[in-house]
């Protein structure tokens, strides 16, 4: 195809030495946010634009008998009313993009039809001159309710004695149940030396970004053509759900996502104020908005994590762990939402350790609560917890320090790539390196050193440590078609030539904060050998990027890099066509270098790309065998999925008496592999790290048993950290290159999350094992750990094992 | 809405902006979708998470909270009105110099509460500029880059207000 490079384009080594990875540039994203020039959906008005409200169920479970909208309709302003009935008629249920592999569908509707199933669910919207008069609207619609029997909790959700929640399609509340084993697990955990069980609950919590959800829909019928300005960190997939619930093909259809004021996992898919917002703007023919008030935002937009793990693990005496099993439900909610409940904690149950023979299964239960979906860690903080507390456990037991316990059990740098038991094969690592440095890093050895006494204040201070293995990434769509994945893995880019030299980069990835396009211009000014700031990206526009996945699952660089990289390539390639035209020198000896094309071997014959753009642009001066224009599109898929790892280690004071603490110190050790902007990783990290302790510390969406209702709902119940709040927290990276990526990345967005709950938990048993406090349960709260307290003291009274209690605990064991 | 509304004159980031406003619309509604200027957000129209926050009459103040109505006659400054051309403050630079900020929802409440401590008699400790800006909420940075870029600005225009030659 071209008579002057030899070899596919991909296959071609970039330029050795990077220029531009590897740096902490300023973010591409900054000076528009700065300014106050972002653009999310509210601040966009369109002419003619009308505004939607949505009315909601007030129970959490409720027969709809009948809706009478005759007062609202009347209404100075109202414009449009939808009920159940006519959703059903103008749409299809919303479709899941990550089903549960041998779930049925459940037929999830944008607006309830004759039941209800959690309180917030859609149930009518109403659409008028203001989001004023439509509020007022809501409330002049009558609706009969019928309340029915309810349940909330994930557990008794799956006796015989709950209510049926989707008796139409299922014969239970369990959605289905997914087992993946290696091994003989359960032959060796007969005859071990030790077994020790465990029950964790994780809490419920959510996901929170500052800009809610939003979406404004225009539509055109004579052009055919559906305009969504959404708050979503998927266009592409956004698309596509729209097109297939509202029954439009996908080319009539645009979703544009601008600036997003965060996502994390809440914003990955279509919700069904997206199809209630289109199916008002097609009856209208005028621009319909919708933007989300934080009251909603609790109870419509999907929750995150709510899951019980009951772990069992089998130990020799020396602290060899042998076997593992994990039965763990996690709550779905009363819907089936794009990303559904957690899936990851399979994959990743077993942590850094060899243990070959294990077991997991996870159940997904359905509950009269708001729909579960993804969240920043995805099953991965929750197992965490679990496991990490468990292994400090066994190493009280064995009287082993719970370091040397996972030092011994870790898996080396030799024993990767490892499969484990879902079939997933970690790639590289040091695990017990960033043990170490974690260690050393909160002087660990002293800690243990120091005599078990309380401070002048009263508090005894712990240590904790909790290390990690992430998946980050997706394995080839191969993967994820065997487990119903309705996207690729697979990202892509666009790059075209600018008259001025410079160059566009078009993109799905729709920027929520994750500094994307910063880095995506990184990679491409670095592989081009251009200047980082003639890279212009364009993102989140599906009429304006090459088809693609989106920016979810830790994913998004493990493969827009292989994606930027290829086209960088291609797009070199035919650069250096022209330029060698011109230059009268081979593609080979060339070199760019900032805005010039240079032969390498004299620098003083060069010409600008400034000059080579705009010969390929107008088709003029360009070899008679080329057509003109410079653009370059690449798709890249990866092979595998790159995990990354690490320790935290934390010292907590805690009083004895009241159960108040507090985290003194806090150190993370993490490996993304190559860091492409030191900056953004550190963001990333910091930012995680402080949402996984609000999820630890404080963050709990509770439901009343008896009543179904949210008990905290409101910015006033629900704890989100402020500055004031954080502890003290370092950060410590290790570099591990990953061998399945280009540029050796690892994902990052998401790890932060994982390992606080267990680190701070394993701090507080820690400063407490003279009186064996177990932690079982999240969110850590004072409270928690005085009721933990009391538990102990009681049984340590009842059971009479005080002697035992005394003994000193972690004391290694002989030998 | 007819007798529903009520006008009002102000100034916003210097320029005199007369209005006619409904009497239930908040201050926040009316900055962003009267006079246009979108760099001030909301993030719960509950006085929790701060991100409206704007100066009116050199206090920061939490827009949702305010009516439209009561902005008559007041000076009213918000994000645009900082940087200057093209370009950015050194409150917004140092923002950029700690990537104090991700997807920027939060950001310009974070500057406007920021630039009203720059007159403080002394530059505030670490510990003190954590308390000042727990009244905005950022779910991104985990706060590290804003206390930072805090401290660089306050450091600078605390002191310089002073008169204070003192360097760290």
């Amino acid at each position: 195809m071209n008579e002057y490079v030899s070899g596919n384009a991909s296959q071609r080594q970039r330029k050795s030495g990077s220029e531009f990875i590897g740096r902490s540039l300023p973010r591409k994203e900054d000076d528009r946010l700065l300014r106050g020039d972002g653009r999310f959906v509210d601040d966009i008005d369109l002419a003619h634009q009308l505004e939607m409200a949505v009315g909601r169920c007030p129970f959490p479970h409720a027969r709809i008998r009948a809706i009478d909208v005759s007062r609202a309709s009347e209404m100075i302003g109202v414009r449009h009313i939808l009920v159940g009935s006519d959703v059903k008629k103008l749409s299809e249920p919303i479709q899941v993009l990550r089903p549960v592999p041998g779930a049925p569908p459940l037929p999830y509707y944008a607006l309830a039809q004759d039941v209800a199933v959690h309180e917030g669910q859609a149930v009518v919207s109403v659409v008028a001159t203001s989001r004023a008069i439509a509020e007022d609207a809501i409330e002049q619609i009558e609706i009969d309710y019928e309340p029915l029997p309810h349940v909330v909790d994930t557990l008794e959700t799956l006796s015989d004695a709950a209510p049926l929640l989707h008796p139409d399609v299922l014969e239970s509340n369990l959605l289905a149940s997914n087992i993946d084993s290696n091994g003989k697990p359960d032959a060796i955990m007969a005859e071990a030396d030790v077994v020790l069980t465990g029950r964790f609950r994780i809490n419920r919590v959510t996901a929170f970004p500052m800009e809610g959800r939003a979406v404004l829909a225009s539509w055109r019928p004579g052009a055919r053509e559906l305009a969504v300005q959404s708050s979503t960190q998927v266009p592409h997939l956004v698309r596509k759900q729209l097109a297939e619930s509202l029954r439009l093909d996908e080319g009539e259809i645009r979703v544009v996502a601008s600036d997003v004021g965060g996502a994390f996992g809440l914003k990955l898919g279509a919700y069904p104020e997206d199809i209630l917002a289109c199916l008002h703007a097609m009856a209208l023919r005028h621009p319909v908005k919708w933007v989300e008030d934080r009251m909603e935002h609790f109870r419509a937009s999907t929750h995150g994590r709510e899951a019980v793990h009951d772990f069992a693990v089998a130990a020799e005496r020396t602290g060899r762990i042998t076997a593992l099993t994990n039965n763990y439900t996690t709550d779905l909610g009363g819907w089936n939402s794009s990303f559904g409940s957690a899936q990851l904690s399979s994959v990743v149950f077993t942590g850094p350790y060899k243990v070959a023979d294990a077991r997991v299964k996870r159940s997904v239960a359905i509950t009269n609560k708001t729909p579960i979906g993804a969240y920043r860690g995805y099953g991965q903080p929750e197992v965490n917890f679990a496991l990490e507390v468990l292994v400090d456990r066994l190493a009280r037991q064995l009287a082993i320090d719970p370091y040397d316990l996972r030092a011994m059990n870790m898996l080396k740098p030799t024993d990767l790539p490892w499969r484990v038991p879902s079939g997933a094969i970690y790639d590289s690592g040091d695990y017990l390196q960033s043990l170490k440095i974690a260690a050393d890093a909160v002087d660990y050895t002293g800690h243990r050193a120091r005599p078990r006494t309380a401070r002048a204040d009263g508090r005894l201070v712990g240590v904790g440590l909790s290390s990690f293995v992430e998946r980050t990434g997706y394995a080839s769509a191969r993967f994820l078609a065997n487990r119903g994945s309705q996207f690729g893995a697979h990202e892509s880019v666009t790059l075209r030539a600018n008259r001025s030299g410079s160059i566009d980069l078009y993109t799905g990835v729709s920027t929520f904060g994750q500094g994307s396009e910063t880095a995506f211009a990184q990679i491409c000014a670095d592989v081009l050998g251009v200047d980082y700031e003639k890279i212009h990206v364009h993102a989140g526009d599906t009429a304006a990027s090459p088809l693609n996945t989106g920016a979810f699952a830790s994913r998004t660089l493990i493969a827009a890099a292989g994606a930027i990289n290829k086209a960088a390539l291609l797009f070199r390639e035919r650069t250096f066509k022209i330029a060698a035209a011109i230059l009268e020198a081979s593609p080979a000896d060339l070199d760019i270098q900032g805005d010039v094309v240079v032969l390498r071997s004299n620098h003083a014959r060069a010409v600008s790309t400034k000059e080579i753009f705009r010969r390929a642009i107008l088709g003029q001066g360009i070899p008679a065998s080329d057509a003109p224009g410079l653009e370059a599109t690449a798709f890249f898929e990866p092979t595998d999925a790159a995990f990354s790892f690490g320790t935290a280690a934390s010292v907590v004071a805690v009083d004895p008496e009241t159960g108040e603490f507090a985290v003194e110190r806090f150190v993370m050790v993490h490996d993304c592999g190559k860091s492409v902007n030191p900056m953004l990783v550190e963001g990333q990290v910091r930012g995680a790290l402080v949402q996984g302790l609000g999820a630890a510390l404080g963050e709990e969406l509770r439901y009343d048993r008896e009543t179904g209702q949210l008990l905290s709902g409101s910015m006033l119940d629900y704890f989100v950290p402020t500055a004031a709040d954080i502890p003290p927290i370092e950060l410590l990276h290790t570099e591990v290159l990953s061998p399945v990526t280009t540029f050796g990345v690892r994902g990052v967005g998401e790890v932060g999350t994982i390992p606080p709950a267990a680190a701070i938990a394993n701090a507080i048993c820690d400063a407490l094992a003279e009186f064996g406090v177990e932690i079982s349960e999240l969110p850590l709260t004072p409270e928690a750990v005085w009721r933990a307290l009391r538990a102990a003291k009681t049984s340590s009274s009842l059971e009479n094992q005080s002697e035992k209690r005394k003994t000193k605990p972690y004391e290694h064991a002989a030998e | 809405m007819g007798t529903n509304e009520i006008e009002i004159t102000l100034q916003v980031n210097g320029e005199e902006v007369n209005a006619d406003v409904p009497v239930r619309m908040h201050a926040a509604d009316f900055l962003r979708h009267r006079v246009g200027v979108t760099g001030t957000h909301v993030g719960c129209e509950q006085g929790v998470c701060g991100n409206c926050t704007i100066i009116v009459d050199g206090r920061a103040v939490k827009s949702c909270l305010m009516l439209a109505a009561q902005l008559e006659g007041t000076q009213v400054q918000t994000v645009e009105g900082l940087a200057a051309g093209d370009q950015l403050n050194e409150l917004q630079e140092a923002f950029k110099r700690n990537h104090a900020l991700q997807c920027g929802y939060c950001t310009p409440g974070f500057l406007m509460l920021i630039t009203s401590l720059a007159d403080r008699p002394s530059p505030p400790s670490r510990d003190e500029i954590r308390e000042e800006i727990s009244g905005v909420l950022c779910r991104c940075t985990g706060y590290e880059g804003i206390i930072r870029a805090a401290e660089e600005y306050l450091l600078k225009t605390c002191v310089a207000k002073n008169g204070m030659e003192q360097l760290p």
